[in-house]
């Protein structure tokens, strides 16, 4: 890419961490989501805004660097040398606690405390609300919108978990109210069913049979509850559905965008490469795509043949039979040290070109509106000076 | 479970148990790192199974074939694979203990099955683990088990314990019916170290690691047996310190010469990256074997799988994988050690990193 090219294809990121209200992470797991979130929040600090990173998981040493001791659910100020940041710029960072989101769903939405608490205690809404494919996703979007209501913050930078398919999250309110308005729940909500008894009487022959294989299966009382849980639900539906539409909106508003993480390997690649069809096919706004670990681009000099004949030439001037190298000590001498160079060079050429064909290949055909590289650091990115080199690439493309 | 002497010696020690549970953190390769596995199985001479589960379609990926569904294929000689789905489960379940064959069109339509496979994710976990249990049970006519080995690529650390568990999870909300017999025979199946082991895949990389460590731990607790740790994408060593000493003693001016004299030619910067690159190779490994080291003191052997820098990945990529895991418990994998450069490899296996 030439610089220039380079450079355009910055813009749409590095723009969005000056105007974006909310910036969405997501991507395949181990790709690095929770870094770059943090690192987006602190290029927006840096800028002078206001920015609160949510986070799911983080890992423990950059949790720490952020001053996240524990899951809390309220936000707190990481503590940044002034000279780092512009005048008003702040980084505020909070762990989600997705339980704790849920309940409070449920206590606004219900019409009294007492149907909050039947609801809350209900051993299917426990297992519902920690295990519901979906959910996780969706309450982090619920609190999003909680944070965005207050309106304390610029820029909410959130940390979406890792999905098997990105496409779980954005299915979630749906796949929710679908859920809650399906047929399964409607013969449920039949006193007769509710009750344990009279099924033949109230809904039809198919139904009937269903429930009889299912009360056999699982017991009937697990139905009851299931039952119950959904009659305590019928009241507050309509709330719930409202709200699922509002955090839809929200997330269409042309100043949520979303980033898009992936490592350069093919199957985090290929769910870079939905989301980003996704997100068009939803009205969503792709800010650009964060390839990290990617190996450093090598120059093409020497050649791969030049390159495995000085190998072979300064194995055997070290004394050693290129073919069988054995016993290879390559701090034995500068002849070996330096094979040992060459050899080095080829593979991070060769990995560093396969990660760049896998990219190309991954991400051909869809719209990219920018795409920046993180290079492989030396080991883990685990305090602030690290996001700072990061916070630097994703606003400029170089690194430092 | 081993207290002591954590050194595997042959496919025995590897491949002993009927089942093998691959896991590990999600992006650490657990799919090639469960192919490996399933070829070295082969090697050995084992009827081998290699099953997914998650529906994600790795294994025809690496493998180059067709999607894989429900029915278990022979794609090599000696070695079946499948893709396991709790859809399918449900029907094939409710036949077996119900001969319900005709339900299956009420189910579609009454909408029940999304409940069951999507909304309740312990009865999902539960279909697929009853079908793993009904695999390692079935029997060949000549009373054979159907497979030697079973290796199964299942869902990542974190819900590895859960999934696992979903039949006694279950039995929690349902108090009677055949579900709750069966969840007392599958539990016996996992805890019994002669019947399954998990192998947890890791990179040497400071989350991976500690998902590895919890991982062990909640496995452990869980009754179920530890096998192999296999740390994935572990660099080919090049250098070592006094490699690195010598190389920057010599400095980049004269590195330029010394290569040119051997007939690689390359320009200042060239010869500048290269000397950057050794000093960050030389750091990475010295980080990367000291997490090795942690993964060790969990009591579990730690066995290396290389980073190929080849210029792509294939199928036969998989087998010089399988080759370097038989090569670090004393065996021959599909290829035979002798087609490997020996010095890295042997690196990667000798436990330095």
């Amino acid at each position: 890419m030439t610089p220039t090219r380079q450079q355009a294809a910055q813009d749409s990121l590095a723009e969005a961490i000056s105007d974006a209200h909310i910036l969405v992470t997501t991507g395949a797991g181990g790709v690095g989501k929770t870094t770059t979130a943090a690192a987006l929040g602190l290029a927006a600090a840096q800028q002078g805004r206001r920015a609160l990173v949510l986070t799911i998981d983080p890992a423990r040493r950059l949790a720490q660097a952020m001053g996240l001791d524990g899951l809390d659910d309220a936000p707190t100020q990481v503590a940044l040398p002034p000279e780092q940041l512009a005048s008003g710029g702040e980084l505020w960072a909070m762990m989600l606690d997705m339980q704790t989101t849920f309940d409070r769903l449920i206590e606004r939405h219900a019409t009294s405390p007492e149907e909050a608490a039947a609801i809350t205690s209900n051993r299917i809404y426990r297992q519902l609300s920690s295990t519901l494919s979906g959910t996780q996703e969706y309450m982090a979007m619920e609190r999003l919108h909680e944070l965005h209501e207050e309106g304390a913050f610029d820029l909410l930078v959130i940390d979406t978990p890792p999905t098997r398919s990105a496409l779980d999250f954005l299915d979630a309110p749906k796949r929710m109210t679908s859920f809650l308005e399906g047929r399964l729940l409607k013969l449920l909500l039949k006193p007769g069913v509710a009750a344990g008894r009279g099924i033949g009487k109230v809904v039809g022959a198919g139904a009937t049979a269903f429930m009889r294989v299912a009360g056999r299966v699982t017991g009937m009382e697990l139905l009851q509850d299931l039952a119950d849980f959904f009659r305590d639900f019928e009241g507050m539906y309509d709330g719930f559905k409202q709200r699922a539409e509002e955090v839809l909106a929200l997330l269409r508003d042309p100043r949520s965008r979303f980033v898009v993480v992936t490592s350069a390997e093919p199957p985090p690649l290929r769910e870079a490469r939905f989301f980003l069809e996704r997100l068009e096919q939803e009205g969503l706004h792709a800010a650009g795509v964060v390839v990290n670990r990617i190996r450093p681009e090598v120059p093409r000099d020497p050649s791969d043949a030049g390159l495995t004949r000085a190998v072979r030439s300064l194995q055997e001037a070290g004394g050693v039979d290129p073919d069988a190298p054995e016993h290879l000590e390559p701090g034995s001498s500068d002849e070996l040290a330096l094979a040992g160079a060459l050899q080095l060079l080829g593979d991070v050429r060769n990995l560093a070109a396969r990660q760049r064909r896998d990219v190309a290949a991954g991400l051909f055909g869809v719209e990219v509106p920018a795409l920046v590289e993180v290079p492989l650091l030396g080991g883990d990115v685990h305090d602030l000076d690290g996001l700072e080199r990061i916070a630097g690439t994703l606003l400029t493309g170089r690194t430092r | 479970m081993r207290s002591s002497a954590p050194t595997l010696e042959g496919f025995d020690a590897l491949l002993g148990p009927h089942v093998t549970i691959v896991t590990g953190k999600g992006g650490v390769g657990k799919t090639t790192a469960a192919a490996a596995l399933a070829l070295a199985g082969v090697a050995s001479g084992r009827r081998t199974l290699l099953i997914e589960v998650e529906g994600r379609q790795g294994f025809s990926r690496v493998f180059g074939t067709q999607p894989w569904d429900y029915a278990e294929r022979e794609f090599r000689p000696g070695l079946w694979g499948a893709a396991i789905d709790p859809a399918e489960s449900v029907y094939e379940y409710l036949e077996l203990f119900y001969g319900l064959k005709r339900v299956q069109w009420m189910m579609e339509r009454s909408n029940a099955l999304d409940f069951v496979t999507t909304a309740a994710p312990g009865l999902r976990d539960l279909l697929l683990v009853g079908k793993l249990y009904e695999i390692e049970a079935r029997r060949r006519p000549d009373g054979r088990r159907a497979y030697d080995l079973i290796v199964v690529d299942a869902p990542p650390t974190g819900r590895i314990v859960p999934f696992l568990q979903a039949p006694e999870a279950v039995t929690e909300i349902v108090r009677v019916g055949p579900i709750r017999r069966q969840a007392g025979q599958i539990k016996e199946m996992l805890t019994d170290p002669r019947r399954v082991q998990a192998v947890i895949v890791t990179l040497l990389e400071e989350m991976p690691v500690r998902e590895t460590t919890e991982g062990i731990t909640a496995l452990l607790s869980a009754g179920i047996a530890i096998g192999p740790v296999l740390a994935n994408q572990i660099t080919l060593p090049r250098l070592d310190v006094p490699a690195l000493e010598r190389l920057q003693g010599l400095g980049p001016d004269t590195l330029r010469e010394r290569f040119d004299g051997h007939g690689a030619r390359m320009s200042g910067r060239t010869a500048q990256l290269t000397l950057d690159l050794t000093a960050a190779h030389v750091a990475r490994q010295q980080y990367q074997a000291g997490l090795r080291a942690e993964l060790a003191r969990t009591g579990a052997q730690v066995l290396g799988l290389p980073l190929l820098a080849s210029h792509t990945f294939g199928p036969e990529d998989l087998e010089v994988l399988a080759d370097v895991l038989a090569l670090q418990v004393g065996e021959d994998g599909p290829r035979a050690a002798d087609r490997l450069d020996a010095t890295g490899y042997a690196t990667v296996a000798g436990g330095g990193v």
